[in-house]
């Protein structure tokens, strides 16, 4: 594939822990290319090195081996202002616990990834309420995350996603905490931005969100179990 | 992550815990407060002493003729001593530390007016004692150098004696009889207030002739000389006020003939060595230590509350960190918020330690103590350098009461604390 259309490309990545005296080995030498606006989902049982995966695509956490490309960009030759910055112009988080802090409404939540690029307030104002329009949340703007449902904070956390327009959508478990109903929202939701042309990658373990992903990874025990493409 | 903001995240972290926020902010506020008011008050009560002491005269140096002590003489020949105006002229001529020479006589003496008789201590003054004494007039004039030379019968009267004796009806120009003899009074001096340090009745209860009518009228009934009951003086600079005493005493051992480390012989004395004695310095500090150390305690307090907040707002910091906040932002969060909160309280300690301080030297605080206690209760004297020692204080709290929060907010792993349980 030409690089330029390469979002993310993992070579041979390690994942070690330290758990008290053990160390957990959760990923073992993964190679992985995900195309730019490719919509993907990766499943796998608990334990499986999933969740890991996220995070070092992601940015959260360095591999112990291997390296990682996001978008051109080697992650490892990046420092730590430097995965800050990417966090939060590349990419956008989706948690399954949503993650909005509580203290702050939903307008600020959202406009949060805002505030550390330094975009002025009435600026940051504009576009997160903006972002929260596109999930229809506008007229929950001034709600703090405790006054509104469960799917409208999933809607929120989208939303802050979404507002500093990033390449990458990283959700973890993102309906784990929702209903079915609830859950069918944001799954549409997150079809549109991946139809808007970002790379949307799902962590999930369930197979029925697995299902409608055009591109589906399975992981166990740190290495990829399948790479399927195509309708499920 | 502005300061604003931090300020505001600060209050929301005091309103979450009232009582534990305000039982830690009480600390900061009360160490802060103990700092301005304490210092202020301390300044204060050096200056109350300073001038309480300092009421007998501005730098007094006074003696009064002993007797020769053991140490010198055989039991059987400790003579008494005594001065005269010729010990004066020596002094005037021969000291350097001292200027502003004088001799004093004084007897208590019944004092008449009108009806009303008190016993009242009279002073055989002269100008250059009045001048260290230093009293302001509330009405008339002081015994002039023509009233000694004269022999004049005037007189000069204290603020309470006048009051006492005089009562409303009597004013300069009134005459009042002592012992016998008739005097216009010339003068009324202006109210002193309490004296620490004294050397008979208080000034205000004194009443003063020249000092050639006190030797005649009482003369010395055993010796055929004009004996004075004291010599007075002021020491030029007050930081050299033990030589100034040392040198008044070996003048006049000189004068006396005898040896001029005989206390006993001639006793110097002077509010300015007294008032050294008080260890006021050494109790101010003090009090600094301790408004300090409580200082201290309430920053440790807030140490312990952001300390708490960080372990609290794991979850919170891995958000923001997985937003694109740098650890400096985050860093910086918590280092304003521990900022915020001493700032806070220094600023309610500023207030209180300051106010407390104004109120105790309001009119409208004093005029309630009743007069004669009230020259003994010092006024708080503020000053920039108090306020700035506080704050700067406060900052050094603050510094460690929010480094060491945001140093380990600053560490959090954003993976670890982001992963569902």
């Amino acid at each position: 594939m030409n690089d330029a259309l390469i979002a993310i490309r993992l070579v041979d990545v390690h994942k070690r822990y330290a758990v008290g005296a053990n160390e957990v080995h959760a990923l073992r030498g993964l190679d992985l290319e995900v195309g730019r606006g490719e919509y993907m989902s990766v499943m796998g049982p608990s334990g499986s090195g999933k969740s890991t995966l996220l995070e070092i695509l992601g940015c959260l956490s360095r591999p112990s081996g291997g390296r990682y490309w996001l978008n051109g960009v080697a992650v490892d030759e990046v420092d730590a202002d430097g995965l800050a910055r990417l966090r939060g112009e590349a990419i956008g988080f989706v948690f399954q616990a949503f993650n909005l802090l509580p203290r702050m409404t939903l307008l600020e939540n959202v406009a949060l990834p805002l505030l550390y690029r330094g975009v002025p307030r009435a600026a940051r104002h504009e576009r997160a309420l903006a972002a929260l329009a596109r999930v229809s949340l506008a007229h929950r703007a001034t709600h703090r995350p405790g006054e509104v449902s469960g799917g409208e904070r999933q809607r929120a956390a989208i939303a802050r996603a979404l507002v500093n327009a990033p390449q990458l959508v990283l959700a973890d478990e993102p309906t784990g905490n929702l209903d079915s109903a609830h859950g069918r929202e944001i799954l549409a939701l997150l079809e549109g931005i991946h139809a808007d042309g970002a790379t949307v990658v799902i962590v999930t373990h369930d197979a029925n969100i697995g299902g409608r992903t055009p591109r589906r990874l399975a992981i166990r025990d740190g290495v990829i179990e399948a790479d399927v493409r195509g309708a499920a | 992550m502005s300061p604003l903001e931090s300020l505001r995240e600060a209050l929301r972290l005091l309103r979450a815990q009232p009582l534990r926020s305000s039982l830690t902010l009480f600390g900061l506020v009360w160490g802060t407060a103990a700092v301005i008011f304490l210092l202020s008050w301390g300044v204060g009560l050096r200056s109350m002493l300073d001038t309480a002491f300092q009421r007998a005269g501005k730098n007094l140096v006074q003696t009064w003729a002993g007797k020769v002590s053991e140490d010198f003489s055989p039991a059987v020949d400790r003579r008494w001593l005594w001065y005269t105006q010729e010990d004066v002229e020596a002094l005037r001529e021969r000291a350097r530390e001292l200027d502003g020479i004088a001799g004093e006589t004084r007897r208590f003496a019944p004092a008449a007016f009108r009806g009303r008789a008190l016993s009242l201590e009279v002073r055989g003054v002269e100008p250059e004692g009045e001048a260290i004494r230093d009293v302001p007039l509330a009405s008339g004039r002081l015994i002039t150098r023509e009233d000694v030379a004269q022999s004049r019968r005037v007189l000069v009267i204290g603020h309470r004696a006048r009051e006492r004796l005089l009562g409303a009806e009597g004013r300069v120009g009134s005459w009042v009889r002592i012992d016998g003899t008739s005097f216009q009074v010339v003068g009324v001096l202006a109210r002193v207030g309490t004296q620490l340090a004294r050397d008979g009745a208080e000034i205000d209860d004194q009443l003063w002739v020249p000092l050639s009518v006190h030797l005649a009228l009482w003369p010395n009934p055993w010796l055929p000389v004009d004996m004075l009951s004291t010599i007075l003086a002021r020491a030029k600079d007050r930081d050299r006020i033990d030589a100034a005493e040392s040198e008044m005493r070996r003048v006049l051992a000189d004068r006396l003939g005898v040896p001029a480390d005989d206390e006993e012989a001639v006793p110097v004395f002077s509010p300015l060595t007294m008032l050294r004695r008080i260890p006021i310095d050494q109790q101010n500090a003090l009090n600094l230590l301790i408004a300090l150390t409580t200082l201290l305690v309430g920053g440790i307090g807030i140490l312990a509350m952001m300390l708490d907040s960080v372990q609290e707002r794991r979850a919170e910091i891995g958000v923001r960190l997985a937003l694109g906040a740098r650890r400096r932002d985050v860093l910086l969060q918590f280092l304003w918020e521990g900022v915020a909160i001493v700032a806070l309280g220094g600023a309610l300690g500023v207030t209180l330690g300051t106010g407390g301080a104004l109120f105790l030297a309001s009119d409208a605080f004093r005029s309630g103590i009743p007069a004669p206690l009230r020259d003994l209760v010092p006024v708080p004297e503020l000053s920039a350098a108090m306020v700035l020692l506080a704050v700067l204080a406060m900052g050094v709290v603050a510094l460690a009461a929010g480094v060491v929060p945001a140093w380990r907010a600053a560490r959090v792993d954003p993976a670890e604390t982001l992963r569902v349980e």
